[in-house]
């Protein structure tokens, strides 16, 4: 059994090895002794049966740090982060069309592609670690590979076809992974076929190797790729999306995939929102400092305490807290997001609706901004057709709310609308203007002392009526969106007069 | 102070040249020789972005194509990766079909091996004419669908389409055997002059067939049985 004080100067050898990776210390766990290691929120969990099985064909510290090397390169090469990740798996899916051996494909395309990075960087205990492995029908195959594309014996023989043409992939060509696992895919889908029971003793890859940070990165990434990609591998990875957190939604809850999509999408945008002077607000304030990380923004960065470097783990940025100031200090209201989901509009789980993302990005905006968020969903609302959630701050909720359809007529009821504000809320109404009761409908913002910002899908006469009888009142703001690319350009709370 | 970069004072990067490097290099060179030899194939016979598929047409390109291809040395891996990168190609002319689809089948009918594996089911574009004139002792296997004219004027090889096939499959085709396991178009078996044509999923239609025999879901459809008549 290998010592704590051993364990960590290893560790400590590996990390200087791959120039001091950000990663927690890895542990040696006890195992069932089949699968060497596996990675969870990118901590190594190394199996003590495996390695002591190990440690009779090989010193037990060299087994250690050929899989730190192995978990480390996953980490610093392939595939690096969540959102390649999901790239590599919706290639091989296309390939192979089963959820579940694109995983294994993508498992072990990482693996070659991790093991030969360390190789290719040279002092790693890789090449003796698989050579003495007990090895499974694919295994011994990419031991071939090995022996093949390394340079040395690693006493496997074999699958001379399959290898062939696994070893003319350029493995180390970053710009050509997507192509490259696509390639290893459709090579390697008769052993996978065959094998379909094999277990990858290297560990199996998936979502809950990476931080909860990098998934809602990734799921932020294929969210822009368009609905029903997303719908897809959402579908396919969703389990253990779920269990790592990177739903945002906690354990337990399973979640709407296409509202997910939504909330997705909208992170992405970051509309801005003015601020208004309040009574009592808070801001945020520069507070303590912490390490800076790969894929953490550097708006914040602090120059002096980052020795004027941008490296992981050096650098340091700015962590800002709320202070509690009275007076002239600027803050955000709460907001009503007001949404048509009438026969007109898009049915937002058919295809990619501009006005369901154009309102999850103002919710998403107030909340960011620590403000809450109320919902009134209208269809034909004067009969029933709508949906109303008070004031909230759980995404959950109102990005359902939100995304909920109904089809109808368009009429809004403004009672319903009254019973919502209270204290002046900002009022955010997204709509293609083809309201029934449009009239009233501007009266009563014309009316209101709450910043109004409107935004309306094309163009027809209604839009020009509501342009023009609200011309003269400086409290709303009219925004087109006729494309996703319009989205950006709207500025919540944006008004030429304050009325206070 | 602590200088946060005294660790990498002694840290140098060392890069080993691997064999994974030649093996690399060695067939991209490959598959670039088998591009030129396309683009050659192209400028010859593609004229203002117009190809016909004529018999005299076909002949010719199929011709110029295997003058192209002589003297590379390539294997099957080597075709199916060509067929990845036709298909990665969206600018015109290499988006032709038929040329393509010749320049393959003059690669497969010369390649060393006598059995070719072509795994192309998630190819985005769908290769016509592959097939033509594959001679008797070769066998073409084909995972995925292909385009029209597949198989035409076979000459006694063997094309087996794990997949579903276009219009005028088998077209002309003097001997040997073409099995699809999906569906076939319309006019299979046209102009057909001998072998036999085995479709596992359904015909559209059959065309003016002159000698050999077709099936259709293990039943022969061409030349229809009948039965003697009851006196």
């Amino acid at each position: 059994m290998l010592s704590q004080e051993s364990f960590l100067r290893i560790w400590s050898s590996v990390r200087r090895k791959h120039l001091f990776p950000e990663l927690p210390l890895p542990e040696l766990v006890e195992g069932a002794g089949k699968v060497a290691m596996e990675i969870k929120s990118k901590r190594m969990r190394m199996d003590i049966s495996f390695c002591e099985r190990m440690a009779g064909r090989l010193p037990e510290e060299e087994v250690v740090e050929a899989l730190m090397d192995h978990g480390v390169a996953h980490h610093t090469c392939c595939p690096w982060d969540f959102s390649t990740y999901l790239k590599l798996y919706a290639q091989a899916k296309k390939v192979l069309r089963d959820p579940k051996m694109a995983r294994r494909a993508v498992g072990y395309f990482t693996d070659v592609v991790a093991d030969t990075y360390c190789v290719r960087r040279g002092d790693t205990k890789l090449p003796q670690l698989y050579r003495h492995m007990e090895r499974g029908e694919v295994e011994e195959t990419l031991v071939s590979l090995y022996q093949e594309i390394w340079g040395m014996d690693l006493g496997a023989s074999g699958h001379g076809d399959v290898v062939r043409r696994l070893s003319r992939i350029p493995y180390l060509d970053r710009k050509k992974w997507e192509e490259n696992v696509r390639r290893f895919a459709r090579a390697i889908k008769p052993l996978l076929e065959e094998a379909e029971d094999e277990e990858n003793p290297m560990g199996e890859h998936g979502p809950s190797d990476f931080s909860s940070e990098e998934i809602g990165q990734g799921l932020r990434m294929l969210a822009s790729q368009g609905l029903d990609s997303f719908r897809e591998i959402v579908q396919d990875l969703g389990e253990e999306l779920l269990a790592a957190g990177g739903m945002g939604r906690g354990r337990g809850n399973p979640v709407d995939v296409d509202v997910l999509f939504y909330m997705k999408l909208a992170e992405g945008y970051a509309l801005p929102v003015q601020k208004v002077p309040m009574e009592k607000s808070g801001s945020l304030y520069p507070y303590s400092h912490s390490p800076w990380e790969v894929g953490k923004p550097i708006k914040d960065l602090d120059i002096w305490t980052s020795f004027g470097k941008l490296l992981p783990g050096v650098s340091q940025i700015w962590e800002r807290r709320e202070g509690e100031v009275f007076g002239s200090s600027e803050g955000t209201p709460d907001c009503i997001v007001v949404i048509d989901s009438s026969g007109s509009m898009t049915d937002p789980r058919k295809r990619l609706s501009y006005a369901v993302l154009g309102a999850a990005c103002a919710a998403d905006a107030y909340l960011r901004n620590g403000a809450q968020v109320a919902v009134y969903n209208f269809s034909d609302a004067l009969r029933g057709g709508m949906e109303v959630l008070p004031f909230s701050s759980e995404r959950g909720a109102i990005y359902r709310t939100i995304c909920r359809y109904f089809g109808g007529g368009t009429a809004l009821d403004l009672r319903a609308l009254e019973s919502l504000r209270t204290d002046d809320p900002d009022i955010f109404l997204i709509t293609d203007m083809q309201i029934t009761n449009l009239r009233k409908v501007v009266d009563y913002l014309k009316g209101v002392r709450s910043r109004v910002t409107v935004v309306h899908i094309g163009e027809n006469r209604h839009v020009q009526e509501f342009k023009e009888r609200t011309e003269e009142s400086g409290h709303i703001s009219i925004y087109p969106v006729e494309r996703q690319e319009d989205i950006p350009k709207i500025v919540l709370g944006k008004v030429r007069e304050y009325l206070r | 102070m602590i200088n946060p970069f005294e660790a990498f004072k002694e840290y140098k990067y060392r890069k080993r040249a691997l064999p994974l490097d030649d093996i690399v290099a060695s067939k991209a060179m490959v598959v670039n020789k088998l591009m030129e030899g396309y683009q050659h194939l192209l400028d010859e016979e593609v004229k203002e972005l117009v190809w016909l598929a004529r018999e005299n047409t076909i002949m010719r390109a199929y011709a110029l194509a295997e003058e192209w291809t002589r003297g590379i040395d390539y294997d099957v891996e080597d075709i199916e990766e060509f067929c990845f990168e036709l298909d990665r190609i969206r600018k015109a002319p290499y988006r032709i079909a038929g040329p393509g689809g010749l320049y393959l089948s003059a690669l497969c009918n010369n390649v060393k091996d006598e059995e070719v594996v072509l795994r192309i089911g998630d190819m985005e574009g769908r290769i016509h004419l592959l097939g033509y004139r594959l001679p008797k002792g070769k066998r073409l296997i084909v995972e995925g669908d292909l385009g029209d004219f597949a198989g035409i004027g076979l000459e006694g090889g063997e094309l087996i389409v794990r997949g579903k096939v276009g219009n005028a499959t088998g077209a002309g085709m003097k001997a040997g055997r073409i099995l699809v396991e999906g569906d076939a178009g319309h006019r299979t078996g046209e102009w057909m002059m001998g072998g036999e044509i085995r479709v596992e999923g359904t015909i559209a239609s059959i065309g003016q067939v002159g000698f050999g025999r077709i099936f259709e879901r293990g039943r022969q459809v061409y030349p229809p049985i009948t039965r003697p008549r009851r006196i």
